[in-house]
């Protein structure tokens, strides 16, 4: 999973064209928290719904910030899936139809396994060149960035809130703002792993705050991180054969 | 002779004026029937076909032949050098580029597929009613702008002056785009309404890396549509691998579906003016009965059995033929006030746009005229008069001139 969510995280707090150095500095410290060579990682993300709560158990191997394939362990029914990101593409393994299957435009809005994390999220976004950083709040344990796409970025949203905490500057909270200033997406990121002198978050927990009680948590299990993994793991043959990564 | 027998025949007519009114009514409500219902027929078709070529295609849209087949933008037009001269062509009013692909549309609440057409604003209002049905907000008028129907808005949430974001798997990669929404389409055609977006042609060539056209949309009078394509066809004006295909030909099965449907109509058309008939031969046959007597004196004045005959067939004729002239012009009065007035638009597009909701059905619907409606409605008084020689006459024929001065 993280090797979807890395680009993702990567992508968002890349967004780094900042009117003032201090905001750009700080873009590129947090970024550096989120920029692991290479990672092998269990992960489990439970989807969280009012009436009902499902929990899939994952194998992810990620390369950089645009290549990862992740594969779905448990539950039973869901086994055997894959995802492999390619930079801009995602491919998807059905074990039952046996087929690899590029995701097209109008599937990216999908959600992931039926969480609040869509497709598209896991594609990421290379928002760097089209957002302006500035800083919204400093204080002794703390730096909040308010970054406001250009007007033609393509991105829906019509701000995005980015809290990091000092002295790590680990991120600890993505806010994503309509272009109404309603508040309608979170990111949580918390439980970080120091690794190299870099704050890898371990927990990543998505809020609907729209639709109140609707949230996914994703949580890393073990983690290994600068991993050598073979190049064969991020093509789509490896999407159906398992241990091409291992 | 023929000319008394004529004669007799039409004062008999006035004899019995109420049952000559009531023939008359009857003949002429056939009539009205047959004329309102053809240019009822003719009015939807052509709202059907104008709402296509209006709306979801063009009067005549030419593309290459693989685009036609394949409707990928990797299969646009090669060039496009060869339009300044197809817009000097005889009956092209208007030549207009479109780029069409299908995208991602994000709002921050959700995402939709939807049929995007890039259009050059300055000439798409010549070949498409779209741009004038944009009822919130404005036109497209320079890049980085987009319009989108009032259904689709809706869905994605998304308001005038708000942004979209876009995004494309095309020749050029995966790209993405942030267009500012500046109007809303509110056609009530639901295809247009759900899930058509226009955008400047240079955005879709931006996000496609298409540096042409998919499709070039020509504005030509309504009814030339086929003639055109088959010129621009024959007369070598268009490059190799690209055809100009009428509104008939882009509809497909729709417009055989249409010709089918048109053959099926003729049985109703034939039961009114059936109706008609056999209203008048029965009236004739009774009267025929009642006046039993009156032939029988008609016939000791020195009219055989075949003038009587002939004149109970004029009497017919003329019922028919005054009725027939009754109808047609009450009938052609209303269908020149339905053809200037709006008056079932809306009820044609709230029933018709549900019910055949993959068509452009607009709200704006008025009734065809056609001088072949009076073909049709002429078929009553053949039938009636056929008719009447038939029956009546034939009673007429056999009757005994002795008989029938002692009938009661």
């Amino acid at each position: 999973m993280r090797a979807i969510l890395i680009p993702l995280c990567a992508a968002l707090l890349t967004t780094a064209a900042a009117q003032t150095m201090s905001a750009n500095d700080l873009i590129d410290r947090i970024l550096g928290n989120l920029r692991g060579e290479s990672q092998i990682a269990t992960l489990e993300m439970t989807v969280i719904r009012p009436d009902e709560q499902t929990t899939y158990t994952m194998r992810i191997y990620s390369q950089g910030e645009d290549k990862g394939l992740t594969r779905v362990i448990a539950p039973a029914k869901d086994a055997g899936q894959a995802f492999l990101n390619d930079g801009d593409n995602v491919f998807i393994y059905n074990p039952r139809l046996k087929r690899v299957l590029r995701l097209p435009p109008s599937g990216q809005s999908d959600a992931f396994l039926g969480s609040d994390i869509s497709y598209n999220d896991l594609a990421g976004d290379d928002l760097r060149e089209h957002y302006q950083a500035s800083i919204l709040e400093d204080t002794d344990t703390s730096v909040t960035l308010e970054l406001v796409p250009d007007d033609d970025a393509p991105t829906p949203y019509g701000k995005i809130a980015l809290t990091a905490e000092k002295p790590s500057f680990a991120p600890t909270r993505i806010v994503y703002f309509d272009q109404r200033d309603t508040a309608v997406k979170e990111n949580i990121l918390s439980d970080y792993a120091e690794v190299n002198g870099l704050y890898i978050p371990q927990r990543f927990e998505v809020n609907d705050l729209l639709q109140p009680g609707n949230h996914t948590v994703v949580t890393w299990q073990d983690a290994a991180f600068d991993v050598v993994i073979p190049e064969a793991c991020f093509q789509q043959s490896a999407l159906e054969r398992e241990g091409v990564c291992e | 002779m023929t000319s008394s027998v004529s004669r007799l025949a039409w004062r008999n007519l006035w004899r019995h004026k109420r049952r000559t009114q009531l023939l008359l009514a009857v003949v002429a409500y056939a009539t009205i029937a047959i004329i309102f219902f053809w240019a009822y027929y003719d009015g939807f078709v052509n709202v059907l076909l104008g709402g296509q070529a209006r709306y979801l295609a063009a009067p005549v849209l030419i593309q290459t032949q693989t685009y036609r087949t394949d409707p990928d933008p990797e299969n646009a037009l090669q060039q496009l050098e060869f339009v300044s001269e197809l817009a000097a062509s005889d009956g092209v009013r208007g030549v207009a580029p479109r780029l069409e692909f299908q995208a991602l549309l994000r709002s921050p609440y959700r995402s939709l597929g939807a049929q995007v057409r890039g259009v050059d604003p300055a000439l798409e209002p010549l070949v498409s009613n779209i741009p004038g049905d944009i009822t919130q907000g404005r036109m497209i008028e320079a890049e980085h702008e987009l319009v989108l129907g009032v259904d689709l808005a809706a869905e994605l949430d998304v308001r005038v002056g708000e942004r979209l974001a876009v995004d494309v798997q095309s020749l050029a990669g995966s790209q993405g785009a942030g267009l500012r929404v500046v109007g809303l389409i509110d056609s009530n055609i639901l295809p247009v309404d759900n899930s058509m977006v226009l955008m400047h042609i240079n955005d879709a060539r931006a996000l496609t890396g298409v540096t042409t056209a998919t499709g070039l949309a020509l504005d030509v009078r309504q009814g030339d549509e086929r003639m055109l394509a088959e010129t621009l066809n024959t007369s070598g004006a268009l490059p190799a691998g690209v055809q100009a295909y009428p509104i008939s030909e882009l509809l497909g099965s729709l417009m055989s579906g249409i010709e089918q449907k048109r053959g099926s109509m003729i049985p109703i058309v034939l039961m009114i003016a059936l109706f008609a008939a056999v209203t008048v031969m029965s009236t004739v046959i009774v009267s025929v009965i009642e006046r039993t007597r009156e032939f029988g004196v008609i016939a000791s004045l020195g009219l055989n059995q075949f003038q009587i005959a002939r004149m109970v067939t004029l009497e017919a004729t003329y019922t028919a033929l005054i009725g027939f002239v009754i109808g047609a012009v009450l009938g052609y009065a209303m269908t020149f006030v339905m053809s200037s007035t709006n008056l079932m638009g809306p009820f044609i597009n709230s029933f018709y746009g549900r019910y055949l909701s993959g068509l452009a059905i607009s709200d704006r619907f008025i009734f065809a005229t056609s001088l072949s409606y009076l073909a049709w409605a002429a078929t009553t008084i053949l039938i009636a008069s056929l008719l009447a020689v038939l029956v009546p006459g034939r009673r007429v024929r056999n009757l005994n001139p002795s008989d029938a001065m002692r009938a009661n």
